[in-house]
């Protein structure tokens, strides 16, 4: 056992320091989808994404689902002019609107993120996670467990995980809602004390991904219940994810305040 | 390698069999038999020790009730026509030979559609709420454990019966995760169906992107690069090596050897951030397709050759460890025992074969790809018990290791095309396949007009499962999580 402990101590320290620091997606890293120009679009530019994010209006605006976008590059490829593949961890949104780019660029989201730093710093609570599986490729678990490993960490930060539901304050939510799983993700969320939070984790969550609503699945999990913040990517990295826990806990203590 | 498989001796099989032998790919026997003989071959091909991998039906106009063998290095698929006013046979292989028991509801399920007799409790719809009971006895009760397990894992149901100690029955419960992913292949190109097929089974997608490419190259005659092959196997080899430091952290978890959970969880990190230096993606997405890959890596063969340097030396020194601590040990050794012979009845396959003395492995079988040049060591041991699955694993991740460092030398020296065009039109149909990191893994694609038809996937996961209902001979309930750890599997690509 001493061998083990030497063994610990023996590395230096490995984990981020990230919300306080950024940290840097690799080089090429497939975060998410850019837009880089909305306007003047042909109609058939749509019909290269196969879960059907992409939209182009009569004005020939462009847009980009990122709640839909399973990060495959059809579009990027075949049409490198307007779409690129951007390195970017902080994917996550309030809401599944702000998700739609093009038209009105990242510029708002970048404020939410500003402020983030901050509110992580005063985060003095601790905050209790709780997953549940409702039809996932099984990534997404892979992404969540890898936050308590020690790259990653995010019991430095207050979260800790937790068996019972009846003790947690938030629910990540993976997969686009089989059926079968639909009244055990009910009964899931309704016993979760108040204040509470649900997280949808993963593109196949937000918005159904590949999978349309169609009896089999619910096609995201906003078809069933309310989501407080939408983490999309095919699978969402564990810095994604990340973000996207700080984002869910600020409105938890807003609650809190309220109540 | 293999030897060069006895034609003579499978000729004679279509004789015996009463079948007629119709054009199909190498390794591919396709036999063709009336609806009424169906059965009679089944039974012949399982007392010529053939391995069944799945049932499936193939799509309409001309449908047929396929059934999948794996017989000394080629696969044999026997159909027989199944339209719907020649029902399928209602004696249920499964009866008596479990390895196709679950394949054969799942498909007489489907086939059935809404008109399945009420009450009875469907395979592919499982009620989370519905409790089984089936032995009798003082204070035996019955456990669901799941679909929300403790802990972040994918939903999958255990039925567990016991006294508090013993399990004398358990059953598992798949297909809460059944989300249709077969029927998201159909309609589109090769090019775009392949990123559905990458998102079957998430922890596997490269095996999953190798297995539905070589099976559209199969049914199109094509052949990829040769430097397209080698990163394929890279590719492969490091998604392995992912999975099984994932199985060995959740092992060291589960005894609470904390820092050795730390070890192999940085090991597994730092193998996803290779993964994602190389191709963008974490889980090595969007490289692989049908005809090669769609380039080469990100970073160059120096920089992988240094990862994997580093990443060798500080798993030798880990796994010392770990098998020297004897508190780790101890709960594995012995641990959730199951016999050659349980595991060739239940055809299982993967790490769980090897590490019950059974020498099966895709790679070597049927080799497909670079690895008839690459030459895999086939790693088995015999004790049957969760150590013995552990070991398998760390075997199999020094073999995986050599093999990365012989492909970045082998992709040092050659350069040429990475890339081979499909034939516009292409219509075809064939079986692909490939060794997933939880086992065997056969996808069988039709393709018309150049676009996918009918996808159907026989994943390694669901067949082990079958057997993991009877890897507690002498274990209590609190061997439980290190039994399914062992095993490795994930429920995404056996609902699918």
């Amino acid at each position: 056992m001493l061998e083990w402990i030497l063994r610990g101590l023996h590395k230096r320290r490995i984990t981020t320091r990230y919300p306080r620091a950024p940290e840097p997606p690799p080089v090429g890293f497939h975060g998410r989808v850019d837009v880089l120009r909305p306007t003047a679009a042909a109609p058939q530019l749509a019909d290269v994404c196969p879960t059907g994010a992409i939209t182009v209006d009569d004005k020939g605006e462009l847009r980009l689902d990122r709640a839909r976008c399973i990060l495959c590059g059809e579009c990027v490829r075949s049409a490198p002019d307007r779409f690129a593949f951007g390195s970017s961890y902080e994917t996550a949104s309030r809401s599944r609107e702000r998700l739609v780019v093009g038209h009105l660029g990242d510029e708002h989201i970048d404020a939410v993120r500003q402020t983030l730093g901050a509110r992580a710093a005063g985060l003095r609570k601790s905050i209790h996670v709780r997953h549940i599986d409702c039809g996932s490729d099984g990534s997404e678990e892979w992404e969540i467990q890898a936050l308590w490993n020690p790259y990653y960490d995010i019991q430095r930060l207050g979260f800790f995980l937790t068996n019972s539901p009846r003790h947690a304050d938030l629910l990540l939510v993976t997969g686009p809602v089989t059926e079968p799983m639909r009244k055990p993700l009910e009964r899931t969320w309704q016993v979760m004390p108040e204040p509470k939070a649900l997280v949808a984790v993963g593109t196949d969550a937000c918005a159904g991904g590949l999978h349309p609503p169609d009896g089999i699945t619910a096609g995201g999990v906003d078809q069933v219940l309310a989501v407080d913040v939408y983490v999309p990517g095919s699978p969402p990295a564990p810095i994604a994810i990340m973000h996207a826990l700080l984002l869910a806990t600020g409105l938890l203590t807003a609650e809190e305040v309220a109540a | 390698m293999n030897g060069i498989p006895p034609i003579e001796a499978l000729d004679e099989l279509a004789q015996r069999l009463d079948a007629k032998v119709q054009p199909g790919p190498v390794r591919e026997l396709r036999l063709r038999t009336e609806p009424d003989q169906f059965l009679g071959a089944v039974r012949q091909l399982h007392e010529a020790g053939a391995r069944c991998v799945t049932m499936f039906l193939t799509a309409a106009p001309d449908q047929t009730q396929t059934a999948v063998f794996a017989l000394r290095g080629q696969l044999v698929l026997l159909g027989a026509t199944a339209t719907p006013d020649t029902p399928l046979p209602a004696d249920l292989i499964g009866s008596w030979w479990p390895t196709v028991a679950w394949a054969e509801r799942e498909l007489h399920e489907r086939a059935a559609g809404p008109a399945a007799p009420p009450g009875e409790r469907l395979l592919t719809q499982p009620d989370a709420d519905r409790l089984d009971r089936n032995v009798s006895g003082l204070d035996v009760f019955t456990i669901p454990y799941g679909p929300v397990r403790s802990g972040v894992f994918e939903a999958i149901q255990f039925q567990i019966e016991t006294g508090g100690e013993d399990v004398p029955r358990l059953q598992t419960r798949p297909f809460f995760k059944r989300r249709g992913i077969e029927a998201r292949f159909t309609g589109l190109t090769p090019d775009v169906a392949v990123h559905v097929a990458e998102r079957v089974a998430g922890i596997a997608s490269c095996a999953y992107a190798s297995a539905f490419s070589h099976a559209v190259e199969r049914a199109l005659g094509v052949t990829p690069p040769a430097r397209a092959r080698s990163w394929r196997a890279l590719y492969c080899e490091l998604e392995r090596m992912a999975c099984h430091l994932d199985v060995i952290a959740k092992e060291a978890e589960t005894t609470a050897l904390y820092v050795g959970q730390a070890r192999f969880q940085i090991l597994k990190e730092r193998v996803q951030r290779l993964r994602a230096r190389l191709t963008g993606n974490r889980f090595g997405r969007g490289v692989i397709l049908p005809g090669g890959v769609r380039g080469d890596g990100i970073i160059g063969l120096d920089e992988v050759h240094d990862a994997l340097d580093e990443l060798e030396d500080e798993l030798a020194r880990d796994r010392r460890l770990f098998l020297g601590t004897a508190s780790m040990t101890d709960r594995l050794i012995g641990g959730g025992y199951v016999d050659r012979a349980l595991v060739e009845r239940y055809g299982a396959v993967g790490p769980v074969a090897r590490a019950s003395g059974l020498s099966t492995d895709a790679r070597h079988e049927r080799p497909y790809g670079d690895y008839d040049r690459l030459g895999v060591r086939v790693v088995v041991h015999r004790e049957g018990d969760a150590m013995a699955r552990i070991n398998v694993r760390f075997g199999e991740l020094s073999e995986s290791l050599r093999i990365s460092r012989q492909v970045v030398d082998h992709l040092r020296r050659r350069d040429g095309d990475l890339l081979v065009g499909l034939p516009p039109h292409g219509t075809g149909a064939a079986c692909g396949w490939a060794e997933a990191p939880q086992g065997e893994l056969l996808v069988w694609v039709e393709l018309a007009d150049g676009v996918v038809g009918r996808v159907h996937i026989a994943s390694p996961s669901l067949r082990n499962w079958a057997l993991f209902d009877h890897a507690f001979p002498r274990d209590v309930l609190t061997d439980f999580a290190f039994i399914e750890h062992s095993f490795g599997l994930t429920p995404a690509g056996a609902d699918r």
